[in-house]
């Protein structure tokens, strides 16, 4: 390590404590959107997802499933689409949803405009369509229940800024192509950075499918066409586990900043190794527990908000033992039920 | 194979009594429409002893130039472009493989991935939104009962099966099937017609990608990942032999029947996708070991 990295991470670390003092865990929480009373009728609520094999979306699913046992739902019928890639999937999903005729439908969606359709086949059939995480481009559902992405993003660009003291070259690993989150978050970093760190440039940006091994692949090429690179954005953190994993074996630790959102256990592993230095956490339990809520109340006639905005902490080395497990992923152990 | 497809129905059926609602029903014949109409354009190539894997990456190109032409040049332009974009791929396959002599497994593979890289270029990798509301009648729309979709696929079966069994062309497809060489003998231009097999499968994917991207309203190019794969399954199932020259329309339709309904009952009777795939397998090569068994003791 040189005496220019040492000094950057040390300035990394104030910068991280700074943020963490200035901000407690949860810095930009919704208000707390509380549980209703156990309702009489027992309901059967459908669910798709985009994809299992990213642990946020297990954690998503055990909050669906955890939260309806409370509300004595009768059965919830889910389904993953297998990747952001698999549009077509999701929309077969939801239409066998719609014939099994359940009487709300919870969807994360694999993409914003590929999925209109298929949501106002539900509301012509009478299913309200609650939307979860991932935005479907249709204005026919009964809630959106989000994380602010924008914030994601401004808070990636806010944490990178002073990181390289103001001035460096950043690629950018967008995520998925289509997604309501790779778009906002990447945007919302640019325009960030464009406004209060000028001298910070992004020289490089890719979509992805969002995993690892995209991730990584990406990564490899971005250090192989620059021969300088001092921070890398992650959309999601499925990507920037591969990102890391490229980092490190090119032997640039410590020599880049990297940023992220989410906080998968690789992801824990790699901020506690300082290879990635912040992540901005959603807390996906507490993303399913709102959403089979708002599906309850919806069915028992309840008003129900437009807007949802879910919980967010800011997690780097200095507070990555003070996170509370509960609300970002499953049970250690837990696995989803047979359907 | 009916007895196969009437049974499993059955067993759908009484499981999940939602599977015979009218919803469903619909919701089978809109979900099989595409896979179809790219298994009708398979039919044609593995009948004439190749085969097309590019119609899965067509139908992203596809997607993506119709929604593109959409915009630029209004609704009609969109789906005449998007289907004149299938036919054109179509064509550049047929000449690689009856006049470059490239063998229809390599150009068509050539072809599934530049088609889908084509397809990311044009679109940079993101959905082309904003189309016409109007253009979401032909993927969501229904005439009568009956999805337009399906009726687009039912319409495109009963074509293709006149083509295949009442015209010269369609002879002549068994015919380079069963025996290249005798076909050349006998006088069969078999170049022109090969370059037209891979032209009518570009079509139909054309039109199946025309029907796709109406169904997510949007240019998409990420759509019809190993969808190739499920055509080849569809005609293999139904029992045409993959080497050429045995099998046909109604045979295909019945091993699009068979996925399409496997896969929307397993999800209706709460099969988990994971098991799913396991099942779709064992019956691909199930069917064919049947087809060959029978084949055997005859």
């Amino acid at each position: 390590m040189n005496k220019h990295s040492v000094f950057r991470t040390i300035l990394a670390g104030i910068f991280a404590l700074a943020a963490f003092a200035a901000a407690p865990a949860k810095a930009e929480p919704g208000d707390e959107y509380a549980r209703p009373a156990k309702p009489a009728k027992q309901y059967t609520i459908g669910v798709a997802l985009p994809q299992l094999s990213n642990p946020h979306f297990v954690a998503m699913l055990y909050g669906f499933i955890d939260e309806a046992e409370k509300l004595g739902v009768k059965k919830v019928v889910w389904f993953e689409a297998g990747g952001y890639q698999y549009l077509d999937k999701q929309l077969s999903q939801i239409e066998d949803l719609i014939a099994s005729k359940v009487d709300a439908i919870i969807l994360v969606a694999v993409n914003g405009p590929g999925t209109v359709g298929a949501v106002e086949s539900a509301v012509a059939a009478g299913i309200p369509v609650i939307n979860c995480n991932v935005m479907t481009d249709s204005d026919k559902v009964v809630t959106r229940i989000r994380s602010d992405d924008t914030i994601i993003g401004e808070k990636e660009a806010d944490f990178m800024g002073p990181a390289l003291n103001g001035s460096g070259k950043v690629v950018m690993l967008r995520g998925a192509p289509g997604t309501s989150w790779a778009e906002n978050r990447g945007n919302a970093f640019k325009k960030r950075l464009a406004e209060k760190f000028p001298a910070v440039k992004v020289i490089g940006e890719q979509y992805s499918q969002s995993t690892p091994a995209d991730g990584l692949k990406l990564m490899e090429d971005f250090l192989q066409t620059f021969p300088q690179i001092d921070g890398v954005y992650d959309g999601t953190d499925t990507v920037a586990i591969g990102a890391a994993q490229a980092v490190l074996a090119s032997g640039k630790k410590g020599k880049i900043v990297i940023t992220t959102a989410d906080f998968q256990a690789d992801t824990e592993k790699f901020i506690r190794d300082g290879v990635i230095n912040m992540s901005v956490v959603q807390e996906p339990v507490i993303i399913g527990r709102w959403g089979m809520r708002a599906a309850i109340n919806t069915l028992e006639k309840q008003t129900v908000p437009k807007v949802l905005w879910t919980p967010l902490l800011q997690v780097t080395s200095a507070n990555v033992n003070n996170i509370d497990m509960s609300s970002v992923r499953a049970p250690v152990g837990w696995k989803p039920p047979e359907r | 194979m009916p007895a196969i497809l009437i049974a499993m129905a059955l067993f759908f059926g009484t499981i999940n009594p939602n599977f015979w609602s009218v919803t469903n029903l619909g919701n089978v014949a809109r979900q099989i429409s595409v896979l179809a109409l790219i298994s009708i354009g398979q039919t044609f190539a593995i009948l004439s002893a190749g085969i097309d894997l590019s119609v899965g990456s067509l139908l992203a190109l596809v997607s993506v130039v119709c929604a593109q032409a959409m915009l630029d040049f209004g609704l009609v332009a969109g789906i005449v472009i998007g289907v004149l974009a299938g036919c054109l791929v179509g064509l550049i396959n047929g000449i690689l493989i009856a006049k470059a002599k490239v063998p229809a497994f390599i150009a068509t593979l050539g072809m599934l991935v530049a088609a889908r890289g084509l397809a990311l270029t044009l679109s940079g990798g993101l959905p082309i939104a904003g189309l016409p509301h109007a253009f979401m009648m032909i993927g969501a729309g229904y005439w009568g009962p009956i999805p337009i979709p399906a009726v687009i696929a039912a319409v495109s079966f009963i074509v293709a099966f006149f083509v295949l069994s009442r015209t010269r062309f369609g002879r002549y497809v068994y015919a380079m099937g069963s025996n290249e060489e005798a076909a050349v003998l006998s006088g069969i231009n078999v170049a022109k017609y090969k370059i037209l097999v891979y032209v009518v499968s570009g079509m139909f994917a054309g039109i199946a990608g025309v029907v796709l991207t109406s169904r997510v309203i949007s240019g998409q190019p990420t759509l019809g990942e190993v969808q190739e794969l499920y055509s080849i399954a569809a005609v293999v199932i139904g029992g045409g032999k993959i080497t050429g020259g045995v099998g046909g329309i109604g045979r295909t339709l019945m091993g699009v029947l068979i996925l399409a309904m496997l896969s929307n009952g397993l999800n209706l009777i709460q099969v988990s996708s994971y098991i799913q795939n396991i099942v779709v397998g064992v019956i691909i090569v199930l069917a064919v070991y049947i087809d060959l068994a029978r084949e055997q003791r005859r």
